[in-house]
């Protein structure tokens, strides 16, 4: 891939991913993962600043669940460091674990026990919950996800929907400093995707930090405040999902019938544009859109419309993992 | 910060009676003494007592059948019943995604050996006391003479001698199953797959049952469990030899800790 497109963005993550005063409730360096001789992830750098919400993004097989893992003490690091919540991990693990919650590589129950059963299995292992209070846990937290009405029903008999809300249930059994998301919409309908999305701003605005990883980037682009892009096991972009989606290389499309005298007035003017259509794109390296839009009304063009083109994630995604695309 | 053990204890003991597969096992593990005793009232002893010495001693003499049945059930049932049960232990958690679950909960990894041992040995026990306790009641009911019971030495022992005598046999077989479960759960710790813990460990044990035959091999017998299992007639001996129990309860101990140590030793490095 070529360095500098990267580098560019790398550039604009920098000193936003991680506001100086915030404690970061999860921090990896160096983190190498080798199954074999797969190398499945590398040179992972990660920063989670507390009450962030960072969606891990990239296609299948990126190495996002292994970084989660990592994460979450469940493997060690062939190389590298975590810190999770202040605590190194694996070793910290009893300690920090009872203040995160996560849902890691889709749901995981018995088939042969009801919902609640095995969400009472779940919380008996959870030291944050007092013995005397498994019972009432679980009742909450089935209501919470909506499957109260399900809960005497073996976990076999469930949707995959309804399994996926059993585990969102298991992760959410009691309150959380940190909230780990492994493809949380996965085999849900749009109800069920909305219900995840309305979970994950509500643990926002508790002040909660959310990490979800996703291969769909509308999810990300409607749930995240931050956003590390993986690919092939390592982080190709990271920082605030605002800066990410505005990109490194502005553009200014114009609405206008003129668009060969368009055209040639910017090109006159030493402004980069090509013809799109219903009109000209402008990129905005060296000028801002007002000069453009001077340039264009004295040179005469009818100019309908005109509006910065938001880059738009998914195109960014598709600019960072696509292969032969322009960013490579 | 931990949950309390004594919770996790109970939980694993609800998880582990609770799975249909456990108790169709442990139902057709006491089918194994009604069958016998069955066999025996109906049948003809002048017929040809059959070719187990322990068999032919509960002809008409009822409290035998318990020990009978006890060290028929030892040889594949009962590790069959084991090896199930710590296949689930950790493979069976990991395949279904559990064991993640219960890592993240967070229970330590050596506790969870721990809860994980402890409900091996509990379906363990309750599938030798039921032996023993069908057994008895089968023997009594459908056999009879439980006044006494007739020893190899052809001595007669009170029923109270020979409940005794029932109860040190049961011990001593938990131990002998033990020692299968702790090596079955260090396979189950190894992999993901519940049936390769069975085929390990159940094919394992006829392998050495095999080898404990071939005399040629005499030098590797004193290291195979079931070479000690002959001992079991020795409780319906009078005096009762004690050196052939010790002795196989010792190795099956050596086993024990070998079989744990490896569990532990994987457990705490294994990637969830």
């Amino acid at each position: 891939m070529s360095a500098t497109a990267i580098g560019a963005v790398a550039g604009a993550a920098t000193g936003v991913g991680v506001p100086v005063a915030a404690p970061a409730a999860v921090s990896a360096r160096g983190l190498r993962k080798v199954f074999g001789r797969t190398v499945a992830v590398d040179e992972i750098d990660l920063d989670v600043s507390a009450g962030v919400v960072l969606g891990v993004l990239g296609p299948n097989g990126s190495g996002k669940t292994t970084v989660i893992r990592m994460l979450l003490g469940l493997c060690r690091p062939s190389a590298g460091t975590v810190s999770l919540l202040g605590a190194p991990m694996p070793e910290g693990a009893g300690d920090v674990l009872p203040r995160v919650g996560a849902l890691v590589e889709g749901p995981g129950f018995h088939p042969f026990l009801s919902g609640r059963e095995n969400l009472r299995r779940c919380a008996t292992f959870e030291p944050a919950v007092p013995t005397a209070a498994i019972a009432a846990t679980v009742d909450d937290a089935l209501a919470r996800v909506g499957l109260a009405a399900a809960a005497r029903r073996a976990y076999r008999g469930y949707s995959l929907g309804m399994k996926q809300r059993l585990g969102l249930a298991a992760a959410l059994l009691v309150p959380r400093e940190l909230v780990v998301l492994d493809e949380p919409t996965n085999g849900l309908d749009p109800a069920g995707t909305r219900e995840v999305r309305r979970i994950i701003a509500e643990l926002h605005a508790a002040g909660t930090t959310v990490v979800v990883s996703s291969h769909l980037l509308a999810e990300v682009e409607a749930t995240c405040t931050h956003v590390a892009v993986l690919q092939s096991g390592t982080v190709i972009a990271q920082g605030e999902l605002a800066r990410l989606l505005e990109g490194d290389a502005p553009v200014l499309e114009v609405i206008t019938d003129d668009a060969p005298d368009a055209l040639a007035a910017l090109r006159e003017a030493g402004i980069p544009s090509t013809r799109c259509r219903g009109g000209v794109e402008a990129e905005l390296v060296a000028t801002s859109a007002p000069a453009v839009l001077t340039v264009l009304v004295h040179a005469g063009v009818a100019v309908q419309e005109a509006r910065r083109r938001r880059t738009g994630l998914e195109e960014l995604f598709a600019q960072l993992t696509e292969p032969g695309s322009e960013a490579r | 910060m931990t949950a309390p053990v004594g919770r996790l204890l109970r939980s694993e003991l609800r998880w582990v009676f609770r799975r249909p597969r456990t108790l169709i096992a442990l139902a057709v593990v006491s089918a194994v003494p009604v069958a016998m005793g069955i066999g025996i009232a109906v049948s003809d002893q002048s017929s040809g007592g059959g070719p187990d010495a322990l068999i032919a001693e509960a002809f008409g003499n009822g409290l035998v059948l318990p020990i009978a049945a006890l060290s028929v059930t030892m040889l594949l049932l009962i590790p069959l019943i084991v090896s199930m049960s710590a296949a689930d232990a950790l493979a069976g958690e990991a395949a279904h995604g559990t064991l993640r679950g219960l890592l993240l909960a967070p229970v330590g990894r050596i506790r969870l050996v721990a809860v994980k041992s402890f409900g091996v040995l509990a379906v363990t026990a309750v599938a030798v006391a039921l032996v023993a306790t069908v057994g008895l009641v089968t023997g009594l009911l459908v056999i009879g003479n439980g006044e006494q019971m007739l020893t190899l030495s052809g001595t007669s022992l009170t029923t109270v001698e020979a409940l005794g005598r029932i109860g040190i046999l049961a011990g001593w077989v938990i131990v002998q199953m033990a020692a299968i479960g702790a090596i079955g759960l260090a396979v189950s710790s190894v992999t993901e797959h519940p049936l390769v813990v069975m085929a390990v460990t159940v094919g394992g044990l006829i392998l050495f049952t095999v080898l404990t035959t071939i005399s040629a091999l005499d030098w590797l017998h004193p290291v195979l469990l079931p070479i000690g299992w002959f001992a079991a007639a020795d409780v319906l001996r009078d005096p009762m030899p004690w050196d052939g129990l010790l002795r196989s309860g010792y190795r099956a101990a050596c086993y024990l800790l070998i079989g744990l140590s490896l569990t532990v030793a994987r457990t705490v490095t294994r990637d969830a």
